[in-house]
C-alpha cells in the first residue's frame, strides 16, 4: 500500500469512537430515560456540560467537521460511500446529543416546576374587608326587590305624634297598645313610632294615589331585652292604594316577594287576623326555607313561618288623609327585619344584633 | 286560652276530628297554636287576636265551628230543678253608676251544700288547666268557660242588708281581695258593696269576707255587663289581671248575662242542692241595641277578588248570627243586625272579612297589581351605599346601635353636653335641650340618643372586653335634640339628623393589611375622606379647631365647599378614661342630612396631558404649627398656570430638629398643555413656590 492510500473508514471510525467515548456518560439519557433522581444542580452542570460536548464535536474546527470537508476531496469513486458514512455519522452524532439534552432539558423544566409547586389550599392574599350589618343585607335585598316591583322607599321620623302613631292608624284612643306600658313616650308627651305604618300616612299626605311605598325603619316598643327581644327592631312597612285593589294584590305582592327573597319553591299561606288599621286583615306564613315545608326545629314543627300582619287598608285610615275609600282601596303590610334575620342566620340571642361585637359583625 | 275538644263536641255535635278542625279554625283565623292530647280529650291551644272576645269560651269557639262544618250550636239546658220565691225577698240591687255598671242580675240559691265538685265536672275543668276548688266555684268557673260570661258568688248571709250597691269606691276605700291582699281603691274604680263596704272590685276580683265557705248555706250569683274600659283601668292599676277582668275589658255579650246566671244556678241546684229563687233581680236601665251594618254584595268582590253571591254571603253571615235586618234591598244592599257578642264588627268592611273568612282566604286567587307607577329608592341611597361599600372595603364594620342612651354617658353633670353635637341640632344646654323618654325600659337609657358616638364608645368598650383591640366601626341612623320651636308646646317633633360616625383604634391597615402600627388621626381622615369620595360630594376640608370631645391638637372641624358638616380627632382624655380607654380612639362624626343636601360632584373629562410633567421636591424646616394645608393652598393660589398639584412625600418630626419644629417635604408638579417645559423654565417657576414658603411661613429649606 503506498502512502497516499487513505483509509476513509478508519478515520470515520476514529470519529466515531471520539465521541462515543465522550458521550458514554450522557447515553443513558437518549430516550428521554434515565433522568430520574437528578437533582436541578446536576441537571443543569449535565447540560452544559453536553453543551461543551456538542461544541467540542460539531463546531467549525471539530474532527466531525473536518470529515465533512474532506467529503469534496476524496477520489470520486469513493466519495459517495465515503459521504454517506460521515453524514451518517453526522446524524448520529447530532439526534444522540438532541434526545440527551432533551432528556435533560425535560428533567430541568419538571424540577422547576416542582420548586415553584405552590400550595394552593394556602389562604389567600385578600385584604382585610369590612362587614356590612346583616339588618342592612336583608333591609338592602328588600329594598331591591320592592323597588324592581315599582314600589317606592319612604321614610319618616321616628319621633312621633299621636295622629300619626295611633289615631291616624285607627287605634282608638283607650287601646292598650298607647299605654305607656307597651309605647315609649318622650317628656314631652310624643312617642316613639311603635310601627312603620306611621309612613303609610306620611306618605299618603305626601303623594296621591296611585300610590306603592315600602318603608323600613327603627321601631320602638317597650319589651325588656331577652333572646328573642328588643326595645327597639326594624320593621318594613308597605303600602299600595290605587282604584281597583283587593286581597288578591296583596296575596300576590307577598307571595312574589317570598319567592324572589327565599327561592321559587317558597309556598305562602294566608289566615284572617286582626289590626286595627287593616280590614279584612290577613297573617301570611311562608314555607320554612330550611325544611322547605317538612317540619323543623326552626318552624317549630310546623313547616311554616309568620312573615307578618297585612291587609287591606282600613277605611278610617284613608279617611284620615282624605282619600275617599269608595273610590280607592290599598293593601299594607309589615314585616319584622330583626326577626326574619335571626331566623335566616338562626340567632340563638336577638341581642347580639345591636351589641356590635366584631366577631358577631365579621361573619356576615 | 285552652278549649276541650269533648266540650266543644258537646255544644255542637261536631264530627270533624280534632286536629282538621284546628286546621279550619285556624284558617278562619281562629289560630290554634297547639292540640294536645289528655286523657279521653283533646285540648286546642289558642292564641287569639284582641278583637275576638265573644270566642273566650267553648260558645264562643262552638259557633265558629258550627259555622265552618255546618253544624248547629246546642245551648245547654238553662231550667233549674228547684224553684221557689222571689228574688226580690231575699236581696235587692242598686246601680249608683250606670255608666260603669250597663247591667247587674242578681239571683239567690238558698240552702246549698258545699262540697267537692262530681268526677265530671273536676275533669272538664282540669282539661282546660283550671283547679277546683268546690261545687259552687267551680260551677261559676265552668260556666264562664263554657258560655264566656264571668260570675261571681256571695256568701248572701254575709252581705250586709242582704243588699247589692253597685258604686264607685269611695276615697281610700280598702278591700281584701280573694288572693288574700289588702287593696286600697281610688274613687274612678267600680265596686260591688253591701250596705256597709266594697265587697267585690268589679269585674276584677270579690272580696274575702264574702267569700264562699264550707258553711255557706245561701248564695247570691252575680251575672253583669261592666263598662270594658273601667275594668281595664282598674285592673292595671292594681296590678291584678284575672280570667274574669281578661273578659270583661274585651267585652262580654250584654245579652248573654242572664243566660249565663241561669245555666249556673241550674247546675248549682243540680250539684249542691238547694232551691233557686224563680226569677232574678236584673237592673238594665238602658237596653244597649246592637248595631246595623249594610252589606253591598259587590264589596265582597271588590276588596277580596272573591266571587261570593249574595245568597252566600248571607248565608255565611246568618251562620254567624248576623240577622238580616228587614226592608232591605235596594240595589242589593243588605242590612244586618250584629250579633250582641261580636264587639268588633261594626262597619261593611268587617262583613266582607267574616264573608271572605269563613268562605276561605285560600279561596283568593294571587295577581299581582297592574302598575302605573315606578320603583325608586331614598333620595341619596345610592351614596349611601357607595360609602358603606368603601368602608367596608377598606375594612370597617358597620354597626347597629339601640337609639337611646344612657343620661349619664351623652350628658356630664353640670347638664351639658358630652359631645359636640352636629349642626342642625340645636346647641342648647340643659334638660330641655334632649331628647328624654319619661318611661325607659332599660335602666337608664333615657335619652334619645344625641350622637352615635355614644353607641360606638360603648360598642368599642365591648370588644375591649372580649379581647378585641382593633376596632373599626362606623354607623349611619339618626340623631335627635330638640327643636328650637319647641318651647310653645304643641305637637312641635324634635329635629331628627341622620348622622354618620366613624371610630378608629388599634392597629392601622394599610391597603387591606395590618400596617404594623397603631392608627393614628389620619386613619381616621383617610376613611372619612374615602366614604365622601364614594358619595360624590367632593373635597372635605379639615380645619384645625377645639372640639369638646376631642383632644386639643388633635381635632378638626369638617367642611363641605365652606358649609360645616361634622368634626374629626382623637377622643379626649377625659372621655377616654370614662371608658377606661388605655390606647387611642379616633372618631368622627358627620351630618349625614348635610353630606347629601351638598350635591353630587359630577365626573368630568379632562382630556389626558400630552406633554410630561416634571415634578421637583422640596424640603423645608417649619413650625410644628405651619399647615401643610396652608403651603399647598399658598402654592396653588400663586398663580402659576403650569403648577398641577402639590403632594406630601414625608414629615419629619424626630430627632435633630429644633424643638417646635419639623421638616415637610412637597413635591410639587408642573406641567404645560402645549409643550415639554425647559428646565429653566420649571427652575424659575420652583424658585417661586420656595420663596413663597419661605416667605409666608418662615419656612428654611433644608439641604
Amino acid at each position: 500500500m503506498s502512502s497516499e492510500a487513505v483509509d476513509y473508514d478508519a478515520q470515520v471510525a476514529a470519529v466515531r469512537e471520539a465521541f462515543e467515548r465522550e458521550f458514554e456518560r450522557f447515553a443513558r439519557f437518549q430516550g428521554g430515560a434515565g433522568t430520574e433522581g437528578l437533582s436541578l444542580g446536576e441537571a443543569e452542570t449535565l447540560l452544559r456540560e453536553l453543551g461543551e460536548l456538542r461544541t467540542r464535536h460539531t463546531a467549525k474546527k471539530s474532527a466531525l467537521a473536518q470529515l465533512m470537508k474532506l467529503i469534496g476531496r476524496v477520489p470520486a469513486e469513493e466519495r459517495a460511500a465515503f459521504g454517506q458514512r460521515v453524514q451518517a455519522l453526522n446524524n448520529e452524532v447530532a439526534t444522540k446529543l438532541d434526545e440527551a439534552q432533551a432528556a435533560l432539558d425535560n428533567r430541568i423544566g419538571q424540577l422547576k416546576v416542582e420548586r415553584e409547586r405552590v400550595d394552593v389550599t394556602l389562604p389567600g392574599r385578600r385584604p382585610r374587608r369590612g362587614h356590612l350589618h346583616p339588618i342592612t343585607l336583608l333591609r338592602q335585598r328588600i329594598e331591591d326587590i320592592f323597588v324592581s316591583m315599582g314600589y317606592a322607599v319612604e321614610d319618616g321620623p321616628e319621633v312621633e305624634t299621636d295622629f300619626y302613631n295611633f289615631t291616624a292608624l285607627n287605634i282608638p284612643e283607650l287601646h292598650p297598645a298607647r299605654s305607656p306600658q307597651d309605647t315609649f313616650y318622650t317628656t314631652d308627651g310624643l312617642s316613639l313610632r311603635s310601627q312603620t305604618s306611621t309612613v303609610q300616612i306620611h306618605a299618603m299626605q305626601k303623594r296621591r294615589p296611585p300610590l306603592r311605598v315600602v318603608a323600613p325603619g327603627r321601631v320602638f316598643r317597650r319589651d325588656t331585652p331577652d333572646a328573642t327581644h328588643n326595645p327597639m327592631f326594624f320593621q318594613v312597612e308597605g303600602l299600595l292604594v290605587d282604584r281597583g285593589i283587593n286581597m288578591g294584590h296583596l296575596k300576590g305582592t307577598l307571595s312574589e316577594f317570598v319567592r324572589r327573597l327565599f327561592g321559587p319553591d317558597t309556598r305562602t299561606r294566608f289566615r284572617p287576623s286582626y289590626f286595627p288599621f287593616t280590614e279584612p286583615s290577613m297573617e301570611a306564613d311562608y314555607s320554612c326555607f330550611k325544611c322547605g315545608g317538612a317540619g323543623c326545629r326552626l318552624c317549630k314543627g310546623s313547616g311554616w313561618i309568620e312573615l307578618g300582619g297585612s291587609g287591606m287598608v282600613h277605611p278610617n285610615v284613608l279617611k284620615a288623609v282624605n282619600i275617599d275609600p269608595e273610590e280607592f282601596s290599598g293593601f299594607a303590610f309589615g314585616l319584622g327585619i330583626d326577626r326574619m334575620c335571626g331566623l335566616m342566620y338562626e340567632l340563638d340571642d336577638i341581642r347580639l344584633l345591636f351589641e356590635n361585637d366584631l366577631r358577631f359583625l365579621e361573619q356576615f | 286560652m285552652d278549649i276541650s275538644y269533648n266540650w266543644l263536641r258537646d255544644l255542637t255535635g261536631v264530627s270533624v276530628e280534632p286536629r282538621p278542625l284546628a286546621e279550619r279554625l285556624t284558617m278562619a283565623g281562629l289560630a290554634v297554636d297547639a292540640v294536645h292530647e289528655k286523657g279521653d280529650d283533646h285540648v286546642l291551644e289558642f292564641d287569639l287576636t284582641s278583637n275576638r272576645p265573644d270566642c273566650l269560651s267553648h260558645l264562643g269557639i262552638a259557633r265558629e265551628a258550627a259555622a265552618l262544618t255546618g253544624a248547629q250550636v246546642k245551648l245547654p239546658d238553662l231550667t233549674a230543678k228547684n224553684v221557689e220565691g222571689r228574688a226580690e225577698q231575699f236581696t235587692a240591687v242598686e246601680i249608683e253608676d250606670p255608666n260603669l255598671c250597663p247591667r247587674y242580675a242578681a239571683r239567690v240559691v238558698r240552702g246549698v251544700k258545699i262540697q267537692p265538685s262530681p268526677e265530671w265536672l273536676v275533669r272538664r275543668l282540669q282539661a282546660i288547666g283550671q283547679r277546683p276548688i268546690n261545687n259552687v266555684a267551680d260551677v261559676t268557673n265552668f260556666v264562664m268557660h263554657e258560655l264566656g260570661q264571668p260570675l261571681h258568688a256571695f256568701d248572701l248571709a254575709k252581705l250586709s242588708e242582704f243588699r247589692i250597691v253597685v258604686r264607685r269606691a269611695r276615697a281610700g276605700e280598702k278591700i281584701r281581695t280573694l288572693d288574700g291582699v289588702e287593696r286600697e281603691l281610688d274613687e274612678q274604680m267600680l265596686v260591688i258593696a253591701d250596705a256597709a263596704r266594697a265587697v267585690a272590685v268589679a269585674g276584677v276580683m270579690g272580696g274575702e269576707e264574702t267569700e264562699i265557705s264550707d258553711a255557706t248555706a245561701d248564695v247570691l250569683i252575680e251575672s253583669a255587663y261592666f263598662d270594658p274600659q273601667s275594668v281595664r283601668r282598674t285592673s292595671k292599676l292594681l296590678g291584678l289581671q284575672t280570667e274574669a277582668s281578661y273578659r270583661f275589658e274585651r267585652g262580654v255579650d250584654y245579652e248573654g248575662v242572664r243566660r249565663a246566671q241561669d245555666r249556673c244556678v241550674a247546675l248549682i241546684c243540680e250539684l249542691a242542692g238547694g232551691t233557686a229563687t224563680e226569677d232574678a233581680i236584673d237592673v238594665y236601665p238602658k237596653r244597649i241595641t246592637p248595631p246595623t251594618v249594610r252589606l253591598r254584595p259587590r264589596r265582597v268582590e271588590e276588596l277580596t277578588g272573591l266571587k261570593v253571591s249574595a245568597e252566600e254571603s248571607r248565608r255565611i253571615l246568618d251562620s254567624l248570627g248576623f240577622e238580616p235586618a228587614a226592608g232591605e234591598v235596594e240595589d242589593g244592599e243588605l242590612t244586618f243586625g250584629v250579633p250582641t257578642w261580636r264587639t268588633d264588627v261594626r262597619i261593611e268592611e268587617d262583613l266582607v272579612e267574616e264573608v271572605a273568612r269563613v268562605y276561605g282566604y285560600d279561596k283568593i286567587g294571587e295577581a299581582l297589581p297592574p302598575s302605573p307607577v315606578t320603583g325608586e329608592y331614598l333620595v341619596g341611597d345610592r351614596r349611601r351605599r357607595a360609602a358603606r361599600q368603601v368602608l367596608t372595603a377598606a375594612g370597617s364594620n358597620e354597626a347597629v346601635s339601640i337609639s337611646f342612651i344612657e343620661e349619664s354617658s351623652g350628658v356630664d353633670e353640670t347638664g351639658a353636653s358630652r359631645f359636640e353635637l352636629l349642626p342642625g341640632l340645636q346647641q342648647v344646654e340643659g334638660e330641655g335641650a334632649w331628647v328624654a323618654l319619661s318611661n325607659p325600659i332599660i335602666e337608664g337609657a333615657r335619652l334619645m340618643r344625641p350622637s352615635l358616638l355614644p353607641g360606638l364608645l360603648e360598642a368599642t368598650r365591648h370588644n375591649f372586653n372580649h379581647g378585641t383591640r382593633d376596632v373599626r366601626l362606623f354607623e349611619t341612623g339618626r340623631v335627635f335634640a330638640a327643636s328650637a320651636g319647641s318651647d310653645g308646646g304643641g305637637e312641635s317633633r324634635p329635629v331628627e339628623v341622620e348622622s354618620f360616625a366613624l371610630l378608629v383604634t388599634g392597629e392601622a391597615l394599610e391597603d387591606g393589611k395590618a400596617a404594623g402600627r397603631p392608627s393614628d388621626f389620619f386613619d381616621l381622615k383617610g376613611a372619612l375622606e374615602a366614604a365622601a369620595d364614594a358619595m360624590r360630594v367632593g373635597a372635605l376640608e379639615f380645619e384645625t379647631a377645639s372640639v369638646r370631645h376631642l383632644r386639643e391638637g388633635q381635632a378638626a372641624r369638617v367642611r363641605v365647599g365652606g358649609r360645616e358638616v361634622g368634626n374629626a380627632g382623637r377622643l379626649s382624655e377625659e372621655l377616654a378614661a370614662r371608658y377606661k380607654f388605655r390606647q387611642p380612639v379616633y372618631v368622627a362624626e358627620v351630618s349625614l342630612s348635610e353630606l347629601l343636601a351638598v350635591g353630587e360632584r359630577p365626573a368630568r373629562y379632562t382630556p389626558l396631558p400630552r406633554y410630561p410633567g416634571v415634578s421637583r421636591d422640596v424640603s423645608l424646616v417649619a413650625d410644628r404649627r405651619v399647615a401643610f394645608g396652608e403651603m399647598r393652598r399658598t402654592i396653588l393660589s400663586l398663580g402659576i398656570e403650569e403648577c398641577r398639584g402639590v403632594a406630601l412625600v414625608d414629615v419629619y418630626e424626630g430627632a435633630n430638629m429644633p424643638e417646635g419644629k419639623r421638616s415637610l417635604t412637597l413635591r410639587v408638579e408642573y406641567r404645560a398643555d402645549d409643550r415639554t417645559l425647559r428646565d429653566e423654565e420649571v427652575d424659575a417657576m420652583h424658585a417661586r413656590v420656595v420663596a413663597a414658603l419661605e416667605g409666608e411661613f418662615g419656612a428654611q429649606l433644608r439641604g
